[in-house]
């Protein structure tokens, strides 16, 4: 099983979102990373076959899914950003909707939906109108129905989006047990909701992809470059304005302890730290301090892989 | 089926379709009922006393003081009707019938009257179109009434086609074959037809507004990013969209229709469908069928009106992007024919009023008064009569716009 984006480009008019991404997804969870406007969103329509590359192809064992067609969405499953479902549906109705569009047999799909609302711990509102749900809730119908064909490929669009905390771990954990033998495809922001299940990432800026690899792999791009120390509280605008801090904590002695991204230590005290993937992310769409400003600029279009 | 079943389903659970629906039933017997409270009659009766009457009432009386007129119009009884019409007139020195003294009209000429419809119209100057006052008509002419009938359609048609001797030709043969003598039943007036317009059109702007959502909702809210990429979400889902929404409307039309006639039947007496329509409207009207065949056939061109605007409304649907775009859009349309018919006189409004898929149930333009009227497309040497021309424009348009709205939403946001 293999999901090939074979040198994809999309072209809205003078703006190109998706530059010649080519990509080979096999069987486990995938991370997309990508700050807002990086073209996730385009790519995975492109992938779900609902939007047509301007130059390019996606393929799916080999086949172009347009030629696969009904033969490709049987075996999909998308989640897309903004979850659109039918105000007067119930979660029951709007999902036995679904599961007949997915060509469930009849007789199987109260069985399956009820199964998937255990999973996404939405027994209690079966026969609740979708359009009174909290946000947290939408969000996992539209997983709920995602799953309902059991999909080899599943795409998941900001799939965490408006789940707390509790949700976000039961998330993972199912998405960890679906995901064997299967491609699964996460388009996020939230670093740490992919970090632990995904088994490779994809990061993508202004449509082109910047790299690729396992979480271990790519963590080693920002090997040397994660720092701590810890500083007088006085002094943290002087140092947010110069370093792109990770984290920022306050000790007990009116102290503060910073986690930063830096080529260089800034002062004598600091210490070298272990990467992790939100290091990595952050290294590539920097968001605060001018060394990172300028950093960003040196580095645009530079290919990591 | 099961697709559709729940596409149905999901129609039907939107209030706005049961709020539309139940609305189209309720005006469906309001406007059956209306056109009773406009009739109204008054006489003097035994005592002296001035009775007057309205609604049921009034109808009841007409019927009752004209049962002798009723049956068919043999030449016999229409110059006896004139006749008497001219005799009536001269005892009182007056050359037209509101110049009677009261009372003389209800007591001597109303139990004749429906005779005398078309009598004027039959023998109109054929140069100028002109009717002439009863008074003015030689009773022996009136022997050979339905000759006069064919003469007079030859010359009107020479009138309003004067560069159509196809349509001309065509208009004195389907008038020809029209069944004669005709027959006429008194109680109902053209008023009820008005009102089966009136009632088919709002029928269709609710359909209209049922369908205009159904793809373009979905492309606004996202859900259709979902549902495009089911196995059976591309045409399997666009079909049943489309079958629904044309279910939905034929079921809608076809009891507001139902009820709104069994309403007027039962209201007005049965027997007024027997009535030839050259007795209700033109006496050479080329329709060749009774009031009841006309109240048939235009609830079915309504109904192929109907479908034809909501298989162009889902079109629209399908290329919008918002509902109030594909809304909006969609009654444009829906309207364009009242709006052409008066502002666009001539072949180019006769054209655009019969193929615009609204046109069968618009108002002032629909198939009732192109039944009733006189108009024949040309082209190319080829004419053809208006009604058949939107009967056959809605044959051709429901299919056409169906499967360009199913491909529309299959093609949709691919580029």
């Amino acid at each position: 099983m293999e999901l090939l984006v074979d040198k994809v480009s999309k072209k809205f008019k003078d703006k190109k979102a998706v530059d010649n991404i080519s990509l080979e997804l096999t069987p486990g969870v995938w991370g997309l990373l990508g700050a807002n406007g990086a073209g996730k969103t385009t790519l995975m329509r492109m992938i779900a076959g609902i939007m047509r590359p301007t130059s390019g192809q996606v393929l799916y064992d080999g086949v172009p899914i347009q030629t696969l067609g009904e033969g490709y969405r049987e075996v999909f499953g998308f989640l897309p950003q903004e979850f659109g479902f039918y105000p007067e549906f119930t979660v029951k109705d709007y999902l036995a909707y679904v599961a007949a569009l997915k060509g469930l047999p009849e007789r199987e799909s109260p069985r399956r939906i009820h199964e998937l609302l255990e999973r996404v711990s939405l027994t209690d509102v079966y026969n609740k109108k979708i359009a009174r749900l909290s946000g947290g809730m939408k969000r996992r119908v539209g997983i709920a129905q995602a799953l309902l064909n059991d999909p080899e490929v599943l795409i998941l669009d900001e799939p965490t989006g408006g789940l707390d905390p509790g949700e976000r771990v039961r998330f993972r954990n199912l998405l960890s047990e679906f995901a064997h033998d299967r491609i699964v495809l996460i388009s996020t922001h939230i670093v740490p909701d992919v970090e632990y299940i995904a088994t490779c990432h994809a990061v993508i800026r202004d449509g082109r992809l910047l790299a690729t690899g396992t979480t271990d792999e790519l963590v080693k791009l920002v090997e040397g470059k994660v720092w701590s120390c810890i500083i007088p509280a006085r002094a943290v605008p002087e140092y947010e304005s110069r370093l792109q801090i990770v984290s920022l904590r306050n000790e007990n002695d009116g102290s503060v302890s910073i986690r930063y991204l830096a080529e260089h230590p800034c002062n004598n005290n600091s210490a070298l730290c272990v990467p992790r993937l939100e290091d990595l992310y952050l290294w590539m769409f920097p968001q605060g301090g001018g060394e990172n400003r300028k950093r960003t600029n040196r580095k645009s279009g530079r290919r990591y892989q | 089926m099961r697709i559709l079943f729940l596409e149905l389903k999901r129609v039907m659970k939107s209030k706005l379709t049961w709020i539309l629906l139940a609305l189209a039933l309720l005006l469906s017997l309001l406007l059956a009922w209306l056109p009773t409270t406009y009739c109204y009659s008054n006489y003097t009766d035994e005592d002296g006393n001035e009775v007057n009457l309205t609604g049921l009432a009034s109808i009841a009386h007409e019927k009752e003081r004209q049962a002798d007129a009723a049956g068919i119009v043999t030449p016999q009884r229409v110059r006896e009707a004139v006749e008497t019409y001219q005799a009536c007139l001269s005892s009182y020195g007056v050359t037209e019938s509101y110049d009677l003294p009261e009372g003389v009209y209800e007591r001597e000429i109303l139990p004749i009257a429906p005779l005398l419809h078309g009598v004027k119209e039959a023998f109109a100057d054929p140069d100028t179109g002109m009717a002439p006052a009863i008074m003015e008509i030689d009773p022996e002419q009136i022997d050979d009434y339905y000759s006069v009938c064919e003469a007079r359609i030859t010359s009107l048609m020479a009138m309003e086609q004067p560069d159509s001797p196809g349509a001309q030709g065509k208009a004195i043969k389907m008038y020809r074959n029209v069944e004669k003598p005709f027959e006429v039943y008194p109680g109902m007036n053209s008023t009820v037809l008005d009102y089966q317009n009136i009632m088919g059109f709002l029928v269709l702007l609710f359909c209209v507004v049922i369908a205009a959502p159904v793809f373009s909702a979905d492309y606004q809210s996202g859900a259709d990013d979902i549902l495009r990429c089911t196995r059976y979400g591309m045409v399997s889902l666009g079909m049943a969209k489309l079958f629904a929404a044309l279910l939905i409307s034929t079921a809608a039309f076809v009891i507001c229709v139902a009820v709104h006639i069994l309403a007027a039947g039962s209201l007005f007496g049965w027997e007024c469908t027997r009535t030839s329509v050259q007795m209700m409207y033109s006496i050479v009207t080329l329709a060749d069928m009774d009031i009841g065949g006309l109240q048939f056939l235009f609830a079915a061109s309504g109904l192929l009106s109907v479908l034809a605007s909501v298989s162009f409304t889902l079109f629209l649907s399908a290329r919008c992007r918002t509902t109030v775009s594909s809304l909006a859009s969609s009654l444009v349309f829906c309207i364009a024919p009242v709006v052409i018919s008066m502002t666009a006189p001539g072949a180019l409004g006769t054209w655009l009023c019969s193929i615009l898929p609204a046109s069968g149930t618009s108002i002032q333009a629909s198939v009732l008064y192109a039944i009733t009227d006189f108009q024949f497309l040309n082209l190319a040497g080829l004419s053809v009569w208006t009604p058949y021309a939107m009967i056959g424009a809605c044959v051709i348009e429901i299919p056409l716009f169906a499967f360009l709205a199913v491909r529309s939403y299959c093609r949709h946001a691919l580029n």
